[in-house]
């Protein structure tokens, strides 16, 4: 059952955009970065999607130094989404592009969306994308001084090399097992 | 209308004149902002230690007398890194995460992760299961009202009803507790259904699986409590002068600034849009019960003080409900006992008290999730300050973020 996203909005949206996604009530477009910011305005004004979510990256990545990898090796790029959503019938919808992630930019979403604004600062903290045209580009969360971006895969926390987790087993048993596992 | 406190020309700070001249400022309050005001184009560091920005938010001022003519928010006093964590972190653990990011109502943050999690490996929650965290995100979203409507109070001047409302705050958590055995982090989610209860007799595997004794008459009651508290705060804050002349018309945000801004929740709905994510979830049975949106009309600060204030009114009217058809039945659906997430992406959203919560899970098959975005309501709800406060009264700078009821763990993450 999918309450937020009727069909025939589904199916509107369909007849204008062909890469189209419907997976566990997420619906995805997936467009070029060139049309990047025209699908915002066109989303905004045709589609009445007027509410701006959210703005944020993916780190796609084979070598990671956090976590796990993907599955099936994928090509090392971007993939940077923005949701949209409306204000009546709660109609919602994430947009998504591929970008390399050499000199890894896009333009800027502020001049149809301001509240984009924080959003990429801090993506751009966070995975050093450079947002084109954006007014302030600056840091969001970290220190003016600090280097790198946190949230790529390649960026090591540092706390889990110092001490790897699970630490050392220490399990316990249930009580009605009678046994005691612990070290 | 021009008001002028009395005290604060005394203090030679304000010249009449020049307000009539400045021109649109109906009131100049007497806010202790130790501040020269006479300087021209000063910077003013407002923080991080200032008690009305909730935790540790920055802003830096440039005022021209008591005009605020340029706001900069300084983030990341409180930023953790939760959505690096997530990544080298297991499903279950991660709900013990996600408490901690909106503290004042730690359950609500729970549901959409768990939500979109399960959505991923097809399975639901029982019935019941459902209805206990309904029951419990309510209390929560009451619980943080409380604390909103205490807080706001304060900062506009009253001492009064910060008293009261943390007393009956606690009616909430205590009940919270009594499920939960967490006042503020309750980790009680699991992926499939919620924890046994705590303090439900001994933990033989028979008994364990309900909620605690006298639960349902003890809600009842606190319930009853929650709706006088509410009538009594509508009289003692919104009935007051002072309170009203400090927020009606003062930081007006329009429609359609809010929504380009991401603002959601009770801001959202103070500006007069009928926006509920509660109305569109399939995962929590609200469209069994029958409640109320409340809609301002203005979107200035006293809409946003009374919607929320009615909020806590119609959670009661829910919860009461809730605990009137709790269905019987299992806690937990039949989960793997190492929880596997097969591969897929899913955004699930839900009605935090403060607005649009929201968890984007990328997951690649593994143990963990490979990226999760965390949508937070107060970091979009507070983009808008610097829009917001351009070209107002310093006095009502306080005024204008307090009716945003943000909480810096949920702004930073």
């Amino acid at each position: 059952m999918n309450l937020s996203n009727g069909t025939e909005f589904v199916e509107s949206l369909s007849s204008k955009f062909t890469n189209l996604e419907n997976t566990f009530d997420t619906l995805k477009i997936k467009v070029q970065p060139e049309e990047w910011v025209d699908t915002a305005a066109k989303l905004k004004e045709e589609f009445n999607l007027t509410y701006f979510s959210w703005l944020s990256a993916i780190d796609w990545e084979n070598e990671v130094s956090v976590g796990d990898p993907p599955k099936e090796p994928v090509s090392p790029h971007f993939e940077i989404v923005f949701c949209l959503s409306d204000s009546i019938e709660g109609n919602v919808v994430l947009v998504s592009t591929e970008i390399e992630k050499e000199d890894a930019a896009i333009q800027s979403l502020v001049d149809v969306f301001a509240g984009s604004n924080w959003h990429e600062r801090e993506a751009y903290e966070m995975f050093g994308i450079n947002f084109i045209n954006h007014p302030n580009l600056t840091k969001m969360y970290l220190p003016d001084d600090y280097e790198g971006n946190p949230m790529l895969k390649s960026f090591e926390l540092i706390s889990r090399e110092v001490k790897p987790w699970p630490g050392e087993v220490d399990v316990e048993g249930m009580p009605e097992d009678g046994t005691k596992e612990s070290s | 209308m021009l008001r002028v406190c009395q005290k604060t020309v005394q203090r030679k700070v304000v010249k009449v004149d020049d307000i009539l001249n400045a021109g649109n400022i109906p009131y100049v309050s007497e806010a202790s902002v130790s501040v020269e005001i006479e300087t021209e184009d000063m910077t003013l560091n407002i923080g991080p230690q200032h008690p009305s920005t909730h935790g540790v938010l920055r802003l830096v001022a440039k005022v021209d007398g008591e005009k605020i003519s340029s706001v900069e928010p300084v983030l990341g006093y409180m930023h953790r890194g939760y959505e690096k964590l997530a990544e080298v972190r297991t499903y279950p653990q991660i709900t013990t995460l996600v408490n901690r990011i909106d503290w004042v109502s730690g359950f609500a943050n729970e549901i959409p992760f768990i939500a979109a999690t399960e959505k991923l490996m097809d399975i639901e929650a029982p019935e019941r299961a459902q209805h206990i965290r309904l029951i419990l995100t309510e209390m929560a979203r009451i619980a943080s009202h409380f604390v909103f409507n205490g807080a706001y109070a304060l900062e506009i001047g009253a001492l009064t009803p910060i008293f009261l409302a943390m007393e009956d705050r606690e009616r909430i958590l205590d009940l919270i507790e009594s499920v939960t055995g967490g006042r503020f982090h309750p980790n009680f989610n699991r992926i499939g259904g919620v924890k046994p209860a705590a303090g439900s007799g001994p933990t033989t595997k028979k008994n364990i699986q309900d909620l605690p004794a006298g639960f349902y008459q003890e809600t009842r009651d606190a319930m009853e409590k929650v709706l006088e508290a509410v009538e009594r705060m509508e009289d003692l804050v919104g009935g007051n002068e002072v309170f009203k002349v400090r927020t009606k018309g003062v930081g007006i945000i329009t429609k359609d600034l809010a929504e380009e801004y991401g603002v959601s929740g009770p801001i959202l709905r103070a500006s007069g849009v009928k926006f509920d994510l509660r109305t569109q979830t399939d995962f929590l049975p609200y469209d069994k019960f029958d409640f109320q949106i409340p809609v301002g009309e203005n979107g200035d600060c006293y809409d946003r003080w009374y919607v929320r204030l009615l909020e806590m009114r119609e959670s009661a009217k829910i919860i009461l409900q809730a605990i009137d058809s709790m269905p019987s039945g299992p806690l937990q659906t039949k989960v793997p006992k190492v929880i596997k997430v097969p591969k897929g992406q899913s955004y699930v959203r839900t009605e935090n008290p403060k607005g649009e919560m929201g968890y984007y899970v990328i997951s690649e098959g593994g143990l963990g999730p490979y990226r999760l975005k965390i949508r937070t309501p107060s970091f979009s709800n507070i983009s808008i300050l610097p829009v917001l406060l351009e070209g107002q009264l310093l006095p009502d700078l306080i005024a204008i973020m307090g009716s945003l009821d943000f909480v810096l763990g949920d702004v930073d993450r």
